[in-house]
């Protein structure tokens, strides 16, 4: 891999995804390269490893087009030498085959020490890993985790045997999202094991992400490889993706410069939900700390809590519950003076709670917004919109957007995924509700936009509203939110 | 300029149901002229009235459909948010014994209740004979747009914006009308429009011909409003068609067919080439739309 300056343009038939003029991955450097979600990251870098199909999209390459750059020796050595592990597991892996095979397909079969890195994968390579390599992979089967980490055993079997040859290639390993489906326990797990390869052997490779606290990690635990890595962004300027020098020496000192707000709560409270929710089969124990005694949640006016648990715990639906969006079997939760259960009709959420006393926004912006209206059309269907005018509009934007007039035309289906949480996030802000339910809501931005989304959260705070938060993003969120503020989720199995 | 020349030729291409549409018409406008030129005026006063009134009660069934469809997909959907079962359940109940009458049987069931209201001189006018037929022909298709409307509804609340939008205050109504029907559907919507528009044609025209034999003594096709299916059941008509096989034997006679048998040659045409177009222009809008 030569780390000259690409030119990338790459466009559907109704229009351009991506233009970039400066794409450059480094040569024998780890580059980490961040950027808000939908930006074209991935995009750019399955054009270079030549993964995107010239029938589906018109791509070019350094003015080239990409069937005649796919006849080039360039894509092909970096597909023989290098690994794309790509963002989303289940599309990688092959239905058809167990995982096994797939472990040992075409030149992974030659690489070695595959036992010892599915060891480091499962921290110690549980009994049962044996019987999950003979998984045939469905959607619900491995969990997305385990397929992941399959995919990350794919690549540094590949890496592994790279070293083995220790001789100089053009290779290219991508890492698109490696640590999506990982608690944080497994991603340092994965840049463990990563980093301590590449001070072994210098190779090239791309880190995409949109996972700041990685940073955070590298810094604290790596420090010795950080010279040898590059951290960039990709931002966008206008219409054109530009790519640009990360300062991780900023990024980390406003980071060390978050504090919890000095907003005293007013202690009336807002919001109040007993611990032992139950819904399909599984009783949801809220508690202080990891494993503490079962309490409730109280939320009073300035209050900012966050509630934690492991992936797949059960945080969203709790809220879903709270916000009368999931049936449940047992239920016990007040909100202002109104009490909610179980058997609380539908109309009454409707009627009393949605946009009136609480409102949620949900983590993936790309669902959660209607692809076919426009940005205008989003915010104008808010009750609080009723007869006001482009600037009322243009006003609510400037929250969280540098853009003119024009953005309001534009279909949401035309966003970055950056800008569409932008939006999600704001529709949620515009409304004057005393509690605020927020589910990730620090998904897929770059961090220039998650300081104005925690500024956002200190005036909700002064304004005297209740936050409840969940999140992935401790790094961040463990800072701005005090620690008795703190809630811990676990489900248990009910009548076990 | 080169591009510019092409650029209608690269847009009919890429929209290919327009394209099959500007056929459709280009062909009635053509089998108009020839027929104006060389067609007996009475024939060509029937020919007219015969196309005019199908035409009506097609598009009449569309709009009476539509509205239909849109209420009473409306109307399930908030009975079953609402948990009034009971009335869901007649509802169901009643649009599926709809549902299983088979379309023609019930369009015919239709016709014989109109030959009873002429016989009964209720229905005078031409107008309210047509408006009957569409009406009757209506309630045999509109839950094809009702199924649709649901499906929408449904596919819709699985996805997060629906409960993302609740959350925000917004009514459930203007979700599902502006957002879900209006702004995701009406692709969806516009094509079972025009599959409608096809099967009303498709069934008049049958249904006319079946009924030419005759529903009573006193009311006969010669009662009923004229349709080209009702025109092709005429004598004369049968005998233009007639000729169409014996040019297969006689070829010096195919001249004569587009001279001399042009009222029976021009309707079927006229139905055959419709029910192609409509065919083409639904296919198209699939594929364009990615339906």
């Amino acid at each position: 891999m030569t780390s000259t300056r690409h030119t990338i343009h790459i466009a559907a038939a109704d229009r351009t995804l991506v233009s970039i003029k400066n794409f450059e991955i480094p040569e024998n450097k780890i580059t980490l390269l961040l950027g808000e979600s939908g930006i074209g990251k991935s995009l750019m870098s399955k054009a270079l490893f030549g993964l995107l199909d010239p029938d589906e999209l018109s791509v070019r390459i350094d003015g080239e087009d990409s069937a005649k750059y796919l006849t080039r020796a360039e894509p092909r050595e970096l597909q023989q030498n290098g690994f794309f592990v790509f963002q989303e597991p289940s599309t990688h892996l092959n239905p058809l085959l167990t995982l096994k095979s797939q472990l040992n397909e075409g030149s992974l079969s030659a690489a070695p020490n595959e036992a010892a890195i599915l060891s480091e994968l499962w921290s110690g390579a549980p009994a049962d890993l044996a019987h999950l390599l003979e998984v045939y992979p469905k959607p619900y089967r491995p969990s997305g985790g385990e397929k992941q980490r399959m995919l990350l055993a794919m690549a540094f079997k590949k890496i592994d045997a790279l070293i083995e040859r220790g001789v100089a290639t053009r290779e290219l390993f991508v890492f698109d999202e490696p640590t999506g489906s990982l608690d944080n326990a497994y991603r340092d797990i994965f840049l463990a094991m990563l980093l301590d390869r590449f001070r072994r052997m210098k190779f090239t490779c791309l880190l995409i992400t949109h996972d700041y606290s990685m940073i955070g990690k590298i810094f604290e635990s790596h420090a010795d490889v950080v010279s040898e890595m590059s951290f960039k962004e990709v931002v966008l300027k206008g219409e054109i993706v530009v790519q640009e020098e990360f300062d991780t020496g900023a990024y980390l000192k406003w980071l060390g410069g978050l504090r919890p707000s000095e907003t005293v709560p007013q202690g009336r409270r807002l919001l109040h939900v007993e611990s032992g929710a139950e819904v399909f089969g599984r009783r949801l124990i809220l508690s202080r700390s990891r494993d503490g005694a079962p309490t409730p949640l109280e939320l009073t006016n300035g209050e900012l809590l966050y509630l934690k648990a492991a992936s797949g715990t059960g945080k969203t639906t709790l809220v879903k519950l709270v916000m009368g969006l999931l049936r449940s079997e047992r239920l016990t939760a007040q909100v202002g003076d109104a009490a909610l259960s179980y058997a609380t009709h539908r109309r009454f959420w409707q009627r009393h709670i949605w946009g009136k006393r609480m409102t949620m926004v949900f983590q993936h912006a790309d669902e959660a917004l209607n692809p076919e209206s426009t940005v205008k059309g989003v915010l104008a269907a808010l009750p609080s919109s009723r007869g006001q005018g482009e600037a009322y509009f243009m006003n609510l934007l400037r929250e969280l957007f540098d853009v003119d007039e024009r953005f309001l035309r534009k279909k949401v289906k035309h966003l970055s995924g950056g800008q569409k949480q932008r939006l999600n996030l704001l529709r949620g802000f515009a409304l004057d509700t005393d509690v605020l339910i927020l589910d990730e809501p620090l998904n897929g931005l770059d961090f220039e936009s998650a300081g104005k989304v925690i500024a956002m959260l200190r005036r909700k705070q002064e304004a005297g509203k209740g936050i409840l938060l969940i999140s992935h993003n401790e790094e961040i969120f463990d800072n701005i939110v005090r620690p008795e503020n703190v809630y811990h989720l676990r489900a248990e199995i009910i009548g076990h | 300029m080169t591009n510019q020349s092409h650029l209608p030729r690269t847009l009919l291409r890429a929209r290919r149901d327009l394209l099959w549409l500007l056929v459709w018409i280009g062909g009635l406008i053509i089998v108009g002229a020839w027929d104006f030129a060389f067609l007996n005026q009475p024939a060509l006063a029937r020919l007219s009235r015969a196309v005019l009134n199908t035409l009506f009660v097609g598009t009449f069934v569309v709009c009476v459909s539509c509205l239909m469809g849109w209420l009473s997909g409306i109307t399930l959907h908030a009975l079953s948010e609402a948990r009034n079962t009971f009335l869901y359940y007649v509802l169901t109940f009643l649009f599926n014994l709809i549902r299983s009458i088979p379309q023609i049987v019930g369009v015919l069931i239709g016709y014989v209740v109109l030959t009873l209201l002429i016989r009964a001189d209720v229905l005078r006018s031409e107008l309210s004979q047509l408006i009957w037929m569409g009406s009757v022909i209506s309630v045999f298709v509109f839950l094809e747009i009702s199924d649709l409307v649901r499906e929408r509804i449904q596919h819709f609340k699985n996805l997060d914006f629906v409960d993302a939008m609740l959350c925000c205050g917004i009514k459930e109504s203007r979700i599902v009308n502006v957002d879900i029907l209006f702004k995701n559907s009406r692709a969806h919507l516009l094509h079972k429009m025009i599959s409608v528009f096809g099967i009303t044609i498709f069934l008049l025209c049958s249904i006319d011909f079946i009924v030419s034999v005759g529903l009573s003594t006193d009311v006969s096709l010669s009662n009923f409003p004229m349709t080209l299916g009702g025109l092709l059941a005429k004598l004369d008509s049968k005998q233009d068609i007639l000729a169409i096989s014996s040019a297969f034997t006689d070829f010096g006679s195919i001249g004569a067919l587009f001279f001399e048998h042009l009222q029976g040659v021009s309707t079927a045409f006229i139905i055959v080439f419709t029910l192609i177009c409509i065919y083409n222009i639904s296919n198209a809008f699939v594929k364009r739309h990615r339906l």
